[in-house]
């Protein structure tokens, strides 16, 4: 029987889910440290509640454990995120268009953080975590299209943001 | 184009009009770029291996909490229950009777509160509430008792055939089966007795034989004898005489062609087994054999 008990569906739960939460937190919290223990408390609580808890319930219950931690708890704070180095074939770009890309990602990030936090976690789930709608859906509780809302909003924002409109 | 067709397009569930559509609009271009760059952010590093290890070593530091949380838990419960149990019984056993019991062959004495005495003699029993004495002086009898009573407040002696009650003063109340004797030796008794006040004055008795009353001699000691360690009968049934002579040495009394309701009169040792059997035997006329606790009277005529 697969039971969250067992220390080896307890550990692949682990694997396949502790990334995604902790960056499901950083995303709405911009806190490192809150999310690292976001993921500890969500776990630890796991563990704790394995006999009550289905494994095919593990995920949305990890996700609802780590967001109600802070729930009105914590202060949003920057979300910092890096880009993936340029491959080798952009090296050798003008330094206009270097100028002009850095730029762009300086806009990206401000657009981001003035983001509302759930059209942010989803973006960035959706764009870092390569999460389906669906997948977004049931980790935050809320049905597929109030998840392609936000995406939509989200986009919309950044654009014109970004572009200035 | 329909709603929500920015999400849409980002996971490539636009129709193919609708595509071509959205390729024409001026921030087509703009929505690419913003699908391109998007895609090369990266969140802060995450070791999940280290994270695994971290939770670990939490939760086997959490582990032992739990284990010593639940006993502790249940501990309490227990020690709770405990308490509940024994402040129950202390303000149970604290709201019941004093009791004191003499078995057969055995005296005892008593003192009251009021500093009032009472000896026991064989096979009684008496009861006595200490926490309402200061109320109320009643003490319950079953058997036979001798009463020193403090000066004070109404005295009673509840007893099943009936109640004495007194000032302050020595008595003595026999209350067994179809006995019921009570004698004063100092002061004044009042004996109530089927709803019949009688008032006993220093020095008599007051006597019932299965329910009828006895006149008495008024009683020539200062004490009953059995204080003194004998027992005396006048004009008792042979009956109430062999019961008391079972209690006061404990054996077994049977009797072989006797009538039981010849009266006795005499006095028997309480501690001295043969001479009582020859002071009950030799005037009654009846042999005994004693083996061992058992006694048996037989007629002087049997063989």
């Amino acid at each position: 029987m697969n039971n969250v008990c067992e220390e080896q569906v307890f550990s692949s739960i682990f694997k396949a889910n502790s990334k995604t939460v902790f960056n499901y937190i950083y995303y709405k919290f911009g806190n490192e440290e809150k999310a690292h223990d976001a993921v500890q408390e969500a776990f630890v609580k796991l563990w704790e509640n394995c006999s009550k808890v289905m494994p095919e319930k593990a995920k949305s219950y990890l996700y609802t454990v780590a967001n109600n931690l802070y729930l009105n708890v914590i202060k949003a704070e920057k979300v910092r995120l890096k880009y993936a180095a340029p491959s080798l074939g952009h090296s050798n770009e003008s330094p206009e268009f270097l100028m002009e890309e850095q730029q762009y990602k300086e806009k990206l990030d401000k657009a981001l953080n003035d983001l509302p936090e759930n059209q942010r976690t989803t973006f960035l789930l959706n764009r870092i975590d390569g999460k389906k709608y669906a997948e977004i859906a049931e980790m935050e509780g809320v049905s597929v299209k109030a998840i392609e809302k936000r995406m939509h909003l989200a986009l919309k924002t950044l654009r014109e943001q970004i572009d200035g409109i | 184009m329909q709603e929500n067709y920015l999400a849409k397009w980002l996971s490539g569930e636009l129709s193919e009009a609708e595509l071509s559509e959205f390729k024409k609009s001026e921030a087509y271009a703009s929505y690419i770029r913003l699908k391109e760059v998007s895609s090369t952010l990266e969140a802060p590093e995450f070791d999940v291996d280290q994270a695994f290890q971290q939770l670990k070593a939490e939760r086997m530091e959490t582990a032992p909490k739990v284990i010593t949380l639940h006993p502790f838990k249940k501990f309490l419960q227990v020690a709770a229950a405990i308490a509940i149990l024994i402040t129950g019984s202390y303000f149970y056993v604290n709201s019941l009777d004093e009791s004191i019991a003499t078995q057969l062959a055995e005296r005892t004495e008593i003192t009251l509160p009021d500093n009032s005495e009472i000896i026991l003699n064989a096979d009684s029993r008496i009861s006595y509430s200490e926490k309402k004495w200061d109320e109320k002086r009643n003490v319950n009898l079953d058997g036979e008792a001798f009463f020193k009573v403090a000066k004070g407040k109404k005295f009673t002696v509840s007893t099943d055939h009936g109640t004495v009650a007194v000032l302050g003063t020595q008595f003595n109340v026999e209350n067994r089966k179809g006995f019921f004797e009570v004698t004063c030796f100092e002061g004044l008794v009042s004996v109530a007795y089927k709803g019949q006040e009688t008032k006993l004055p220093a020095g008599s008795s007051f006597l019932v034989i299965d329910g009828q009353i006895m006149d008495v001699d008024k009683p020539d000691t200062l004490q009953p004898s059995w204080v003194n360690n004998e027992s005396s009968f006048d004009r008792i049934p042979l009956e109430f005489v062999l019961a008391e002579l079972e209690r006061q040495f404990n054996i077994e009394v049977k009797t072989q062609n006797v009538d039981k309701n010849l009266l006795f009169t005499g006095t028997f040792s309480n501690t001295d087994i043969n001479m009582a059997l020859k002071s009950i035997s030799t005037p009654s006329r009846m042999n005994y054999k004693l083996e061992g606790d058992n006694v048996l009277f037989y007629a002087e005529k049997t063989p």
